[in-house]
């Protein structure tokens, strides 16, 4: 993420990151490059923050991860969604609508 | 989801983070690298050089290191592998400085160790609760505070008093137990509900019962477990055993289980308890020999207790004047740590200011440090450590030389409390609680933590908030050092020497405290003399038609051993034995009301008792042979009472009585004046002692009782004073001596009368040995720490005085200007020291005899000390200082 988008919500990586695994497993520079994409180019996600979120998340079961080949024939370790990392996905998601709608409404008021 | 379906997966990654430590460092390892190496690869593919794209991908992750860092910190279990690399870390950074982290955990040791040995005595002898069932009800009940209590008395008062749930009394006993080896065995006699009343059951058998204290027949007696050890080798079935003590037998219906003491303030180490049968002797309300105890009604209080038994005894007092002087209730608890809990607090006071020198000396060691490291921190700074993280590493540092510091500092302590327990002697109640135990070395820990956390957050701060310019500067001028830091080194100084000087005071109080005590002349020549208790009470030689006889051959026997010059007998040694009184009249002077009537200590003795103690006799002669029951009855007195008594006459043929409320009292009359002499307090002033010659003291030749059972030998030996030995080493003679007259008879309480005096003055000599210790310990680190900081002063002012001396400076004045910066803080040092002595002189007020706490000579004698010890710690580097080279030091530039 650029420097601008460091105070985001808690969380926005993390759900950022879920989403980019949620097709399928990924190493560490390809969830960066997926979470570009998805966003559109809003969201770099550099490595200092990348790995750190990765790790964390593994602790707390949402990933599993397993050494692979790449596409061009690296070693690379491939991160991929558990069954808690769906359910988390899922519960952040909702919230995130949740907010995103309640955000709408507040800017709306007059 | 919640944080508690994580815990399964977090505590595994926490296991494996911890115990599987390389393997998971090299997969952060490979995986962050991996990611640079597909970040290059795509970066060829975009068409870039693939070196250029190496660099641009290392670029780009800011730094493999600092990426794995960031992991680490958020890792499960981050704390503790931050800290164990900090620790390890610390430790590499210590062992590269082994100067100063020696001279650092001496320091260290010595003030933790120091602490945590007084405070092991602390908590065994104030802390810990005495080892009865809810003590803090049990009290103590005497006349003033300290005197026993007449039979029909305690009976009155047990009988009108309601705020106490128990009460009882306690009598001291001791007897013969006749076997090979015959022995006198100390026990107390006591009523059912003292034993009772302390909830400790005995370990086998049964306590007493109330039907015990009627017991007439075949009396029941419980013994201690050492006793039983001793004796019985601890067999079994030792319930019924008849033991007879002093002719009478008994029979064995309980063991007290092991340690067991009470009530540790009087009759320590009794080895047998038995009923108090107080027969005919409940009427009396003249001889007191019961100490009373009782427990507090858990509705009473204290205070209450006091005002009752107050009042009873002024009721009793107006029915029987004279015999029921103030009544004290005091707790056992205060009656066992006695007057040594000031003694105690104050030596706590103490090792805590040692602790505190110790801990200012290593701050401003590290401070010093501090400039060295300056570089160190400010590249890691600027490498993007964060401040808290290098704060966290330097406490780590000093934690783990706190902790190193503690470890030793609990060997010294071990070491340490064996020697203060034995140098404490019997002057230190509870000695057997006093220990490191589990909760002595908690608080040590605690206080080690603490330690360092105090003396290195200071530095820590200082360094961590390094400034990269001042680092710059200060690194490459090395001029003067930043005038911040000096400020605090120099008070660091000033307050070590400021505590130095307090533990001076005290310890110069001490000193001169200890000084007029040993200046006391005890009026007799101990040196050369050996005393022992013959007990004739429960042998064949008890009847008191045989006792004088038996005496007199065992005195005829040992005068006759080598190396013996003289040998006498005296019931109760001064000092150390009982101390007896008795009322008295002086032929021809007016009545005083029966609470006015004057008393005097009594001893017994046999003639030449005067001449082996050499305690001259000031005018008159010595009780004699030709003295015998039917002469006229004869006295001498101490000159205390001569001189009281008849101040302007010669005492010799003037007359007392000893039984004033007789119609027709019997006279004695003066025959001799001796000096006086130390009866029991060995500092206390003189008071009034008479003795009697055994010959005419009806109670000694016509009782049966224990009490008048024993004597005390005094021999003079030709040691010290002819030869070079101990006198003690005459006691094997005379035992044989003695045994060759009859075998049952027990010679007890061998010791030289030297030993008796310097155990009458333990506890000065152990506030003073330790108060001591701890201000020596503190003049040398204080001293070190002068040192130090001049010495520091002196590398950083090196240009500086390069110059002066290019300039003409001559070497005496470059000392002066060392010397001066170093005498400047030791004055500010000296004056708040002595001003924090004076504020604690008042503690010192209970600990200190025949000086006063203000006495000026102490304090600026250690004053004196202080700053002669101060101004050689600043002058060996101010001469370092005047042989700078002036070129040399202008070139390093």
């Amino acid at each position: 993420m650029t420097d601008r988008q460091t105070n985001l919500l808690q969380g926005t990586l993390d759900l950022l990151i879920l989403k980019s695994l949620a097709l399928g497993e990924l190493h560490g520079l390809g969830v960066a490059r997926r979470v570009e994409q998805i966003t559109r180019g809003t969201f770099q996600v550099k490595p200092g923050s990348l790995f750190p979120a990765l790790y964390r998340m593994e602790e707390a079961g949402w990933l599993t991860s397993s050494w692979g080949a790449s596409e061009n024939n690296r070693r690379a370790k491939y991160y991929k969604l558990t069954a808690a990392g769906r359910k988390q996905l899922d519960a952040e998601t909702s919230e995130w609508k949740r907010i995103a709608v309640a955000i709408g409404f507040a800017l709306q008021a007059t | 989801m919640s944080p508690f379906s994580q815990t399964p997966s977090r505590l595994r990654s926490a296991l494996r983070n911890l115990f599987t430590r390389p393997h998971v460092e090299r997969e952060l390892d490979a995986d962050v690298r991996a990611y640079v190496d597909l970040l290059t690869d795509e970066k060829v593919r975009a068409g870039m050089d693939r070196n250029d794209a190496r660099r641009a991908a290392l670029v780009e992750l800011g730094g493999i290191e600092r990426v794995k860092d960031e992991v680490r910190e958020v890792r499960t279990g981050a704390v503790l592998e931050t800290t164990a690399r900090d620790v390890r870390y610390a430790i590499r950074t210590l062992i590269r400085r082994p100067g100063f982290t020696v001279v650092a955990v001496i320091a260290l040791a010595l003030g933790i160790g120091a602490t945590s040995a007084i405070f092991s005595v602390v908590n065994g002898v104030l802390l810990r609760p005495l080892p009865y069932r809810d003590p803090d009800g049990l009290v103590v009940i005497l006349h003033e505070g300290r005197n026993p209590v007449a039979p029909a008395n305690y009976l009155d008062w047990k009988r009108q008093s309601s705020l106490f749930s128990s009460f009882g009394a306690a009598e001291y006993w001791s007897g013969t137990v006749t076997g090979d080896v015959p022995e006198r065995v100390q026990g107390l006699k006591v009523t059912s509900d003292v034993l009772a009343m302390t909830g400790v059951r005995p370990l086998i058998g049964r306590s007493f019962r109330a039907d015990d204290d009627a017991t007439t027949g075949d009396l029941p007696i419980i013994l201690s477990w050492g006793y039983w050890q001793r004796r019985f080798a601890g067999k079994p079935d030792i319930l019924g055993t008849s033991l007879i003590v002093s002719g009478t037998s008994y029979t064995v219906v309980g063991v007290m289980p092991r340690g067991f003491d009470f009530p540790m303030f009087w009759a320590p180490g009794v080895q047998m308890w038995t009923p108090l049968a107080l027969g005919e002797r409940a009427s009396s309300r003249q001889s007191q020999s019961l100490r009373l105890f009782a427990r507090l009604r858990r509705d009473a209080s204290l205070e209450a207790a006091q005002a009752q038994m107050s009042a009873i005894a002024a009721n009793l007092e107006r029915a029987f004047p004279g015999t029921n002087p103030a009544v004290t209730v005091t707790p056992l608890a205060t009656m066992v740590v006695g007057d040594i809990r000031t003694a105690l607090l104050v030596l706590l006071g103490a090792v805590g200011f040692v602790l505190l020198i110790a801990c200012a000396n290593v701050a401003h060691m590290l401070l010093a440090r501090a400039s060295a490291r300056h570089r160190e921190m400010t590249v890691r700074l600027a490498l993007g450590a964060s401040r808290a993280r290098l704060l966290r590493q330097l406490l780590t540092e000093s934690v783990v030389l706190a902790l190193v510091g503690g470890t030793l500092g609990i060997a010294l302590a071990r070491l340490g409390l064996r020697t203060l327990v034995a140098l404490a002697g019997t002057s230190l109640p509870r000695a057997d609680a006093i220990g490191l135990d589990l909760y002595v070395l908690a608080v040590t820990t605690v206080i080690s933590l603490l330690t360092g956390l105090g003396f290195g957050l200071l530095p820590a701060l200082r360094v961590s908030r390094s400034e990269m310019s001042e680092a710059l500067r200060d690194g490459a001028r090395g001029s003067t050092e930043g005038a911040g830091r000096s400020r605090i080194r120099s008070i660091l100084v000033a307050s070590e020497i400021a505590l130095a000087l307090v533990l001076l005071a005290g310890a110069g109080l001490a000193m001169r405290s200890f000084a007029a005590l040993r200046a006391i002349d005890p009026g007799f020549d101990p040196r050369g003399v050996l005393s022992a208790v013959v007990s004739l009470y429960g042998t064949a030689e008890a009847p008191p038609g045989r006792r004088d006889a038996f005496y007199t051959s065992t005195l005829e026997r040992v005068r006759q051993l080598p190396g013996v010059e003289s040998a006498s007998l005296i019931n109760h040694l001064p000092i150390a034995g009982d101390i007896w009184g008795l009322q008295f009249l002086i032929e021809g002077r007016p009545r005083p009301r029966p609470a006015d009537v004057p008393r005097s200590t009594f001893r017994v003795v046999y003639p030449g008792y005067f001449a082996t103690m050499r305690l001259p006799l000031l005018r008159g002669r010595d009780v004699a042979e030709t003295d015998r029951a039917d002469a006229p009855r004869v006295v001498v007195v101490n000159d205390f009472f001569a001189r009281r008594y008849w101040p302007n006459e010669d005492a010799v043929g003037k007359r007392v009585t000893f039984n004033p409320a007789a119609p027709a009292p019997t006279w004695f009359t003066v025959v001799g004046v001796v000096k006086n002499d130390v009866q029991s307090d060995w500092s206390a002033p003189a008071q009034e002692e008479v003795f009697l010659p055994y010959s005419q003291e009806r109670e000694y030749l016509q009782s049966d009782g224990g009490h008048v059972g024993y004597m005390t030998l005094v021999v003079r030996t030709s040691c010290g004073a002819v030869r070079a030995c101990n006198p003690a080493s005459l006691a094997p003679a005379i035992r044989d001596a003695v045994g060759s007259l009859d075998r049952s008879v027990p010679v007890t309480d061998v010791q030289t009368m030297e030993d008796v005096i310097t155990g009458a003055n333990a506890r000065p000599r152990f506030t003073l040995v330790l108060l001591a210790t701890f201000a020596a310990v503190a003049l040398v680190l204080a001293a070190v720490g002068i040192y130090g900081v001049i010495s520091y002063a002196v590398s950083r002012r090196t240009h500086e005085i390069g110059v002066r001396v290019a300039l003409g400076a001559s070497p005496s004045a470059v000392v002066r200007l060392v010397v001066a910066q170093g005498m400047r803080v030791v004055t500010v040092g000296v004056v708040i020291g002595l001003a924090g002595a004076l504020l604690a002189s008042r503690l010192m007020t209970q600990l200190v005899y025949g000086v006063r706490v203000t006495d000026p000579m102490t304090y600026v004698g250690v004053a004196a000390l202080l700053g002669a010890v101060a101004l050689v710690a600043s002058y060996i580097p101010a001469r370092r200082a005047t042989r700078i080279d002036p070129l040399a030091a202008m070139r390093t530039d």
